[in-house]
């Protein structure tokens, strides 16, 4: 199979690219109408797999799973999860012919064996759907000619589709139609059917592609996203015990530490993140942030690159092959580091010194956050991709950080974004060697010691006004601004 | 009382309360609490909805900041039980489900894990076990319980763990007959080993063993221009010892209330739902069985619901009681195995459950768990019209209209923009009741609504739902263990059975 996105010219390429907007409300008016009466399978019944069966089911559609016949027999904990909750459950060979969608809901690394099963017994006209496009974008998958194939893409753990549902809500939802799969012109009513099915339209749908989804997701996953985080935890923690920190208190503000941080910037992008602290520390971490941005930028250029030329997913196919072997050392070495060892200590840390103390953390997430939009739309991405895989999805990734550390981050991220994660950690930590050694516990741990807050009058506004001008905070506000607008009313 | 007694007190093993004022967040403040208890002496605390009980209650147990005055007294080891603790502690199990980042589903902790993982006293704790009838379920995951069986828990975790002061927040709400009088007993059995302290909204309930009573009244002084939003205030305004007939005579007055003239504020005319064929049943459940593995919790179960027949349903904990109902409203997964017809739908037929959700008004323990997104109380009224957990929608002004004659009905008028999370137990429970009954639903299913209510707003909401029954357009499915608290107009009754 060859990278689907080599095998186009250049113009398609960056039409491709530049596809992502905000869908209005009105455009969902059919419901789950083109849904009806069809027949949904479901492949794969992990927890996005059963939530999403159990909502598209109470929103009156079809839902059945088709599970590996040991797992039936056996009555794995996927039999118990389907049959329990009264779907009906077969085998392939039952229930796939009869599907009018099947819903692959299986983790990336399986697709090509998922979908080589299953296209055989698909029946003519039917609809593969997708939740995530590296199958066919980076592995090339080509689907029977016959077949539609879609793609939608809750952005949320599989509990949450749930809650929200039921809740009388939903989840943001990225939706996208495969282009040279979509004979009968029907792809994009039935993504959008499955995203009201699934409670999506009520949060928020963005109409996206395969090629742009598959491209800034995975800038976003390796570098700002897991990245960033890995390696910035590593390098605060080894030089906060450095200066002579308590490990536990360390341990503590790393971990609970990004959460606290990017909720600021949940709320109100990087400007608010940076509001939060006081008028010196903000000059402070805007002056680290510009440092790393200039050391990490051909570090972002290179991994945008190896994403675009499929050099990336060529490497981490090889180690697929391989048996992980590159990515199962790296997971142990992550285990052994001293961040990962020292638990948090029993100390309390209010929420406004986790800004005060982790002036650093704050600067490298405005760096990576800033450099991975930058670089993603430089490389042709849309703004608002570029938004959604950069600094909208940071806050989830530090709250995988703040339940258990790093292992459980890189537990719980697809293989693509722990393999991407895995690469840029072996380059930044050597590349931030020099800069780190100029860090004191002013700006990690302790908090800048100043009899004074005062600050130039000048070089504040300087620093205000190159933070409102960045073109993230542009589309961040626009996107958030729709979202508040679907949001609970309060 | 002067300084050389208090000196005394301390030194008595009393636990003593001198000026406290404790703050509980931002939400609530118990203003300057005297109070002493000593070793010999049980206690129960009452007042209306929004006083701070519980706040009282779990000041004893350590929570809150004490802003001034003190706390003396307080033993190593005590145990609290309360809808606060049960909450987090389920809360705490839902957020081990979270791990589903990682695509898999969490089974949870058993209930044996729950139990003796956390007490001294194992061999105590396993008579409990069977003496709550428990000892069937301990392989069960413990968020699988019902209501009434993780309450259980709870109090076996407390009463093994062989405390020094033994809090109990509404320990009987919930349980049903068999279990409250064995619990009652087993109390009184302790009343030489542990002073109790206990949060009671029915007088009714009191054990016989309380030796004396504290009040506690809200303290609500108008607000002036320009003072910080600080919450409401409770002040400990009266202490009675049971012995004195006059005294208790005057606090009984003080939880009783006429409920003449009292009228269910109209339903919203512009809110229309489709018409119901009245020659059909409301609900018609036919062989309706659930299980899990192997083991059935409701069992081919027949059950018809016409138009304008009130029901009562009753049985005890764990006979699923909320399954059912849950069956009914469309929240069970295995509604879609069963034969079951609501609303002019036979279930599974590509109706969804917003459809169905919408004939309904609903109201129950659970509900009020789930019910955990920061909107107004305003908001959560209105949200009834939606049948949504939190509003997601703007609302009309007719909407709100409703939403504030409710408010008013329920004297909290003055609470209508404050959220809704920050509200006492009870002050939560009166406005999802209000939110079932807001659109004047065809089926209003009430799974023991009084949970948590003080005596006077119990008698409130049983006349309302007295005159919702008196009406034509609104059939009543009521749940409750309280043989007093009887709904006249209820005719008809099912009781389930445990089937284990």
């Amino acid at each position: 199979m060859a990278n689907y996105f080599n095998t186009l010219p250049l113009r398609e390429q960056l039409a491709q690219l530049a596809q992502c907007r905000f869908m209005h409300t009105a455009e969902f008016a059919d419901g789950v109408e083109a849904l009806k009466g069809k027949k949904m399978v479901v492949i794969g019944c992990g927890a996005q797999g059963l939530n999403q069966g159990l909502n598209l089911r109470d929103s009156g559609l079809d839902v059945s799973y088709a599970l590996r016949p040991e797992a039936i027999e056996q009555k794995r904990q996927s039999w118990k999860n389907a049959s329990e909750n009264g779907f009906v459950v077969g085998t392939y060979e039952e229930l796939i012919p009869t599907a009018d969608v099947v819903l692959n809901l299986t983790p990336d690394k399986q697709h090509t064996s998922v979908v080589n099963t299953v296209m055989p017994l698909m029946k003519e006209g039917a609809c593969l759907s997708y939740s995530h496009g590296f199958n066919i974008v980076e592995e090339g998958m080509k689907v029977r000619d016959d077949l539609t194939v879609i793609m939608v893409a809750p952005k949320c753990p599989g509990s949450e589709v749930r809650a929200e549902y039921v809740r009388g809500f939903g989840v943001p939802t990225l939706i996208a139609v495969h282009e040279d799969n979509d004979p009968k012109g029907e792809g994009l009513a039935l993504a959008k059917a499955y995203a009201v099915g699934t409670g999506g339209h009520k949060a928020g749908v963005l109409m996206s592609s395969f090629i742009a989804e598959v491209k800034s997701d995975l800038m976003g996953e390796q570098t700002i996203l897991c990245g960033m985080l890995q390696t910035g935890s590593l390098l605060c923690f080894d030089k906060m015990v450095e200066e002579g920190i308590d490990p536990g208190y360390a341990s503590r503000l790393i971990q609970y530490g990004w959460e606290t941080v990017t909720e600021a910037l949940k709320y109100g992008g990087v400007t608010n993140m940076l509001d939060r602290l006081s008028n010196p520390a903000k000059i402070k971490a805007f002056d680290l942030s510009e440092e790393l941005k200039e050391i990490m930028r051909p570090l972002y250029n290179k991994h945008q690159d190896d994403i675009m030329s499929g050099h990336f997913s060529q490497t981490m196919m090889e180690d697929w092959a391989n048996d992980d072997a590159n990515l199962l050392k790296w997971r142990a070495e992550t285990a052994e580091t001293n961040f990962e060892k020292t638990p948090a200590g029993d100390v309390e840390i209010t929420e406004q010194e986790f800004f005060d103390n982790g002036i650093l953390m704050v600067a490298m997430v405005k760096a990576g956050v800033e450099l991975a939009f930058e670089t993603m739309t430089a490389a042709g991405i849309i703004a608002e991709s570029a938004y959604y895989e950069s600094l909208h999805e940071t806050p989830l990734i530090a709250n995988t950080i703040a339940r258990k550390k790093l292992y459980e981050m890189n537990a719980t991220i697809s293989d693509t974004a722990e393999y991407g994660c895995y690469l840029y950690n072996h380059a930044c930590v050597p590349l931030l060697a020099d800069f780190m050694k100029g860090i004191k516990s002013d700006v990690i741990g302790k908090g800048l010691s100043l009899d004074d807050n005062g600050v130039d009058n000048a070089r504040l506004i300087e620093v205000n006004t190159a933070l409102r001008s960045h073109p993230v905070e542009a589309v961040g506000s626009v996107l958030r601004g729709y979202m508040a607008d679907m949001k609970k009313i309060v | 009382m002067d300084s050389l007694t208090r000196l005394n007190d301390i030194h008595q093993n009393h636990i003593l309360l001198t000026k406290a004022t404790v703050s509980f967040d931002d939400r609530f403040t118990l203003s300057e609490i005297d109070w002493t208890i000593t070793p010999e002496q049980h206690w129960v605390i009452t007042g209306p909805n929004g006083a701070g009980k519980s706040a009282l209650a779990a000041a004893l147990a350590g929570i809150g900041d004490i802003q001034s005055g003190s706390i003396q007294g307080i033993p190593n080891n005590v145990e609290i039980v309360s809808f606060e603790a049960q909450a987090e502690l389920i809360a705490q199990e839902l957020k081990k489900d979270d791990a589903d980042i990682m695509d898999v589903i969490s089974l949870g902790t058993p209930v044996s894990e729950m139990i003796f993982d956390h007490c001294q006293d194992t061999e105590l704790a396993q008579t409990l076990v069977e003496k709550f009838g428990l000892s069937t379920l301990v392989d069960r995951a413990f968020r699988k319980l019902s209501t009434g069986e993780t309450r259980k828990v709870m109090l076996i975790r407390a009463l093994a763990n062989k405390p020094e002061l033994l809090i109990l927040d509404e320990p009987f709400d919930g349980l049903d007959v068999d279990t409250l009088a064995m619990l009652q007993a087993h109390l009184a059995s302790l009343i030489d080993t542990v002073p109790m302290v206990m949060v009671l909204n029915r007088f009714d309930e009191m054990p016989d063993f309380i030796t004396h009573v504290a009040y506690l009244d809200k303290d609500r002084p108008e607000k002036k221009r320009g003072d910080k939003q600080s919450g409401d205030k409770g002040r400990l305004t009266l202490t009675v010892d049971r012995q004195d007939n006059a005294a208790f005579n005057e606090l009984y007055q003080l939880l009783h209330l006429k409920t003449t003239d009292l009228s269910v504020p109209e339903a919203d005319p512009t809110n229309k739902l489709p018409a119901l064929d009245p020659s059909q049943p409301l609900v018609k459940l036919t062989q309706a069985t659930i299980q899990y593995g192997d083991t059935v919790i409701v069992d081919k179960l027949d059950w018809t619901i016409e138009r304008g027949q009130h029901w009562q349903l009753s049985g005890p904990n764990g006979s699923g009681k909320t399954c059912v109902l849950s069956l009914i409203t469309g929240d069970h997964p295995q509604c879609y195995t069963n034969d079951i017809f609501v609303f002019g739908f036979q279930r599974g037929n590509g109706e969804s459950i917003w459809q169905i959700k919408q004939f309904i008004g609903y109201v129950s323990t659970n509900l009020q768990w789930e019910y955990r997104v920061s909107t107004s109380c305003k908001n959560v009224i209105i949200s009834g019209f939606y049948d949504s957990i939190g509003m997601y929608t703007k609302s009309t002004d007719s909407q709100k209209k409703i939403a504030d004659q409710w408010l008013k009905l329920l004297g909290m008028q003055d609470r209508a923009d404050q959220p809704f999370n920050k509200l006492s137990y009870g002050d939560q429970r009166l406005l999802l009741i209000a939110r079932a009954m807001v659109k004047h639903p065809p089926l209003l299913i009430l799974d023991e609504p009084c949970l948590g209510l003080d005596d006077i707003n119990r008698q409130l909401v049983l006349a309302l739902i007295e005159k919702i029954c008196q009406g034509s357009e609104t059939t009543v499915l009521y749940v409750n263990h309280h043989a007093e608290d009887q709904i006249s107009g209820i005719e008809h009754y099912l009781a389930l059975k445990k089937n284990n």
